[in-house]
């Protein structure tokens, strides 16, 4: 990062600009969410509910993994969009923006598809069976994290459109959105390995 | 910026290392099918583990830069996910449910 795209950081005794601190430390914490959504999925996933379908049964892994695929290429573009930023290029971080953007509503997309299939074709509804809600609950809420972060990068993008107004005064918001965007990719890929490759159909 | 490393990758870095996790993404498939066609057993359930960790690492490492940044932040980051790994592990074990390897 260079000087002047954080020309304005307050650097405390940590050395750390406070607002960085301050994300890095809700992102830890998220692990505690996320860990309580996915135990919770965890504790229901392997049973048997008589006369209702479980998630296991239905999910269509060829479709999850090109999402995972989109997610991840988010990832990319995102990060792509800050080293645009730092080398002032403020077209280039608009449009690495847009297109991290553009992914994240793919992926949610996906997600809205997935979960209208799973209701309307396979009969799996949050209240089918517990494995049911927990699964619904824990996608559910990191597709939340996923739509507050497309509202995040539409906003950057915004204020990208302002020549100049990211690198002299919102430099650091761009990489605090950032790490919310790859936190957000890191626990799809725990979830997408947990919940849906190594969960077994009873 | 004095706060950090200004080494960071290059634009055809983050490219590479994108591939490397499409790449990795697609052997995990790949490994779930296998296992449905052969008993993997125990071997499927560490190999999709170690490769979830290995992108995870690979993503905080150079996508969120933490191998870049102050140690302190490394360990501020890793306080939350140990804690709960601690805490789900002692509530998943307690009721049995590292069975899911079991298929």
């Amino acid at each position: 990062m260079t000087e002047l795209v954080h020309a304005h950081d307050e650097h405390e005794s940590t050395g750390i600009e406070n607002r960085k601190l301050g994300m890095w430390a809700f992102l830890s914490s998220e692990f505690l969410f996320f860990g309580a959504l996915i135990s919770n999925y965890l504790l229901y996933s392997n049973r048997p509910f008589a006369d209702s379908v479980v998630p296991a049964e239905v999910y269509d892994i060829p479709f999850t993994s090109v999402s995972s695929f989109v997610l991840l290429m988010s990832s990319l573009t995102m990060v792509l969009a800050h080293n645009a930023l730092t080398r002032h290029d403020q077209n280039a971080t608009g449009t690495w923006l847009m297109a991290t953007a553009m992914l994240g509503a793919l992926f949610l997309g996906g997600q809205v598809y997935e979960f209208r299939t799973f209701i309307v074709h396979d009969g799996l509804k949050l209240t089918s069976n517990p494995a049911a809600s927990a699964f619904f609950f824990l996608t559910g809420f990191h597709g939340t994290h996923v739509a507050i972060g497309v509202i995040m990068l539409l906003s950057l993008w915004g204020m990208s459109r302002r020549v100049g107004s990211l690198s002299e005064r919102h430099g650091m918001n761009l990489e605090l959105v950032g790490l919310y965007w790859h936190f957000v990719d890191i626990i799809w890929i725990v979830i997408f390995t947990v919940v849906y490759l190594l969960s077994t159909p009873v | 910026m004095t706060e950090h490393s200004t080494d960071h990758p290059t634009p055809a870095l983050y490219v590479k290392i994108a591939v490397l996790l499409a790449v990795l993404t697609a052997i995990e498939v790949a490994l779930y099918y296998v296992n449905r066609a052969i008993e993997l057993g125990v071997f499927n359930f560490v190999l999709l583990l170690a490769l979830a960790l290995l992108k995870f690492l690979i993503v905080i490492g150079w996508y969120m830069h933490l191998r870049y940044e102050k140690k302190m932040l490394s360990r501020f980051f890793a306080t939350g996910f140990v804690i709960a790994m601690f805490c789900y592990g002692i509530v998943l074990g307690t009721f049995g449910v590292l069975a899911i390897t079991r298929s």
